[in-house]
């Protein structure tokens, strides 16, 4: 087990840049969890702990040594492709062996190992298959398997769950965090599923076009995002964000025609004028009586209703913009029908549109 | 209902055959009738303008027994076969060259295969000068770098014969089998090497461990190509060296030849090519059975 950690480090692809000297720490037998939408660079950063692409500028470093120059069997790390990457003209006990056989491992003690990594993973009686007689589920096992036989200081993961269908990513998701529980090993996974993100990671590192815009728990990027993307992008239905305009020193104005005041947070220095307000669906409710302290009501019409089981999503007009609210399931507006949202305001995020920054 | 089905089903049939009788009648004028009249010669006593008589195996002990000049094509053909394992070796060297990312690779590709869709007969005349004594390039070449005084009549010399022909016929092929090999090595996904080279595998390892396995379909089918170039051979050799000088290059399909239309004996000639149809016919099968029946199969995809 080691730690890792990324000092300044940089891609690029002849003059094109993507990856823009990002630094970050990751603590020895974490899981940490890299997020973003796609050609964000987060396999590209991945590949470059790996060994398999050059890194253009800045460090990596695998406990406390600096590996750029390393070979990728050196660097005792195993990884997990996204789509398995197994052996094909050879059997899943092969597959496994693999590696070791590349690392003076005596036959008896290969043997041992592979029996072990098999019955972790439920894999004794498929030893002898090939990965072509095998389902998406078991590929996917077999390929931990190979990556568990070498007990490595990391194990990186590629989106190794977007392959498989709903079901089977939900009970592997499940089975790859008991894995971490039980070998303790310090694991970065890639992946642009933020319910994976969000229940796999002891931290999350949320990737923007080349850049780390937060690093946190998954509590953290959900509850504090510190930009705008952030606020976007983690959240499933995403959070509403909607322009706002400074109206005195502690006020300011959302939206353009149905306009409501909210109070900055107390402690705001920000001298911008141009702001996004930002509020979760959960922290909508539909209004009854008079609004409560901390709470701002307003107006608009039902567009759609989707009825989730849980609860529903109530996706209304507010002056032009969408907002989104998550209501109780025996809540059911009518379409087309004006709509008086309840806005938890003390729980809403604030960014300058300009910086993306969050105001605090 | 069941009367109707079945007029339907058999209007369907008309219908099949229909679309397949021109290409069976080819077939069976061009392929099956000569086989069969072949088989029907080769136990026979024939030649032109006579009636045929029943010979039983006369001809094929006469071939296996007496006639030296058979065994001795036997015996070439089977030396000209040596040229495919050495073809494709050097395919293979090529094809992982080319599929390097080197500059020009596409024309190098080009380049190479180039041969392959020449006439044959074209390629044995320019062969056949390059080789030549007087005015050959080679015996140029090697004479001006000193390295022979005399110049040698490669096509003409019981030693070179062979070998110069062979040189030849791996020329002409060595691109085709390069493009073979070249696709079933574009069809191993990149990351199985990424996972090798994590694993540890060194590049030889990852050569014989990953790339050699996954490209038996492809090398089989060279195999089975090269085969069967082997026995039909037949415009290289008769334009590069008629056979000669002696039996040096005489194959077995130059001697079918020589035998029926020199010799005109047509009977005798028979015999010799039902004996080289099933040798040709076990080579392949036995070929098609080590590559696992998937010879030539490029996608690996699982
Ligand atoms: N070999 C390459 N040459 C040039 N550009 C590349 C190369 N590989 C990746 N890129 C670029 O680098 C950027 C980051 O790619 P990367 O594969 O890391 O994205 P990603 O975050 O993993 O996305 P995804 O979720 O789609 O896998 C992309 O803009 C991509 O176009
Ligand atoms: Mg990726």
């Amino acid at each position: 087990m080691a730690t890792v950690e990324f000092r300044k480090l940089v891609k690029r692809y002849g003059t094109h840049q993507v990856v823009h000297g990002i630094d970050l720490a990751i603590n020895d037998g974490e899981f940490l969890v890299l997020v973003g939408p796609s050609g964000c660079g987060k396999s590209t950063s991945l590949r470059m702990l790996a060994g398999l692409e050059d890194i253009s500028g800045g460090e990596i470093l695998i406990g406390d040594k600096v590996v750029n120059e390393v070979e990728p069997r050196n660097r005792d790390i195993a990884m997990v492709f996204q789509d398995y990457a197994l052996y094909p003209h050879m059997s899943v006990y092969e597959n496994m062996a693999f590696s070791l056989h590349y690392r003076d491992t005596p036959k008896q003690e290969i043997r041992t190992r592979v029996m072990e990594a098999a019955e972790i993973l439920g894999l004794q009686d498929l030893l002898d298959r090939r990965p072509k007689q095998l389902s998406g589920g078991q590929r996917q096992r077999v390929a931990m398997g190979r990556a568990i036989v070498r007990k490595p200081q990391v194990f990186l993961f590629d989106e190794p769950l977007s392959n498989l269908d709903a079901k089977l990513r939900g009970s592997m998701r499940l089975e790859i965090k008991k894995l971490h529980r039980k070998l303790g090993v310090t694991t970065v996974y890639v992946t642009h599923d933020q319910i994976e993100a969000m229940t796999l990671a002891d931290r999350v590192v949320v990737m923007n076009s080349g850049n780390i815009d937060q690093v946190g728990t998954p509590e953290d990027v959900y509850h504090s995002p510190q930009t705008i993307f952030v606020a976007g992008f983690i959240g499933s239905p995403t959070m509403n964000l909607l322009p706002a305009k400074r109206n005195g020193s502690a006020t300011i104005v959302v939206g353009e025609k149905s306009d409501f005041h909210v109070q900055l947070p107390a402690k705001s220095a920000s001298n911008t004028d141009a702001f996004v307000f930002g509020i979760r669906p959960e922290d909508i409710a539909i209004a009854s009586g008079d609004p409560e302290d901390g709470r701002v009501h307003v107006d608009g019409v039902v567009d759609v209703v989707e009825a989730l089981g849980p609860d529903t999503l109530v996706f209304a007009d507010v002056g032009g913009h969408q907002v989104t609210a998550r209501v109780r399931p025996d809540v059911k507006p009518d379409i087309g029908q004006p709509v008086r949202l309840s806005l938890d305001v003390s729980r809403a995020h604030f960014f300058e549109s300009e910086s993306g920054k969050v105001v605090s | 209902m069941a009367l109707l089905f079945r007029k339907k089903r058999s209007r369907e049939l008309v219908f099949i055959w229909a679309l397949l009788l021109p290409a069976l009648a080819v077939y069976l004028f061009y392929r099956v009738i000569p086989l069969v009249w072949n088989v029907v010669l080769s136990f026979s006593f024939w030649s032109p303008g006579k009636p045929a008589k029943f010979a039983g195996l006369y001809h094929y002990e006469e071939m296996l027994f007496y006639d030296d000049a058979f065994w001795v094509a036997l015996k070439n053909t089977a030396v000209f076969m040596l040229g495919t394992p050495i073809a494709i070796v050097l395919a293979m060297a090529l094809a992982l060259l080319v599929d390097q990312n080197i500059r020009g690779r596409s024309l190098y590709r080009t380049l190479i295969f180039l041969p392959y869709p020449m006439m044959i007969v074209a390629v044995g005349i320019v062969w056949r000068w390059l080789y030549n004594d007087s005015v050959g390039l080679i015996n140029y070449v090697l004479r001006s770098l000193g390295i022979i005084d005399q110049p040698i009549p490669f096509l003409e010399s019981y030693d070179f014969a062979m070998a110069s022909v062979m040189v030849a016929a791996i020329w002409q092929i060595v691109g085709f089998f390069m493009i073979i090999i070249l696709t079933g090595l574009q069809n191993i996904p990149a990351h199985l090497y990424e996972a090798a080279v994590i694993d540890g595998a060194r590049a030889h390892h990852r050569f014989w461990r990953i790339t050699l396995p996954l490209l038996r379909p492809s090398i089989f089918l060279c195999v089975i190509l090269g085969v069967i170039a082997s026995f039909t051979s037949f415009d290289l050799i008769y334009t590069m060296t008629g056979g000669g000088p002696g039996l040096a290059t005489e194959l077995l399909i130059t001697y079918i030849y020589k035998s029926s239309f020199t010799l005109s004996k047509f009977d005798y000639a028979a015999a010799v090519t039902v004996v080289m149809f099933l040798l040709f016919l076990a080579l392949a099968l036995i070929a098609n059975r080590l590559a696992g029946g998937d010879a030539g199969k490029v996608d690996i995809a699982d």
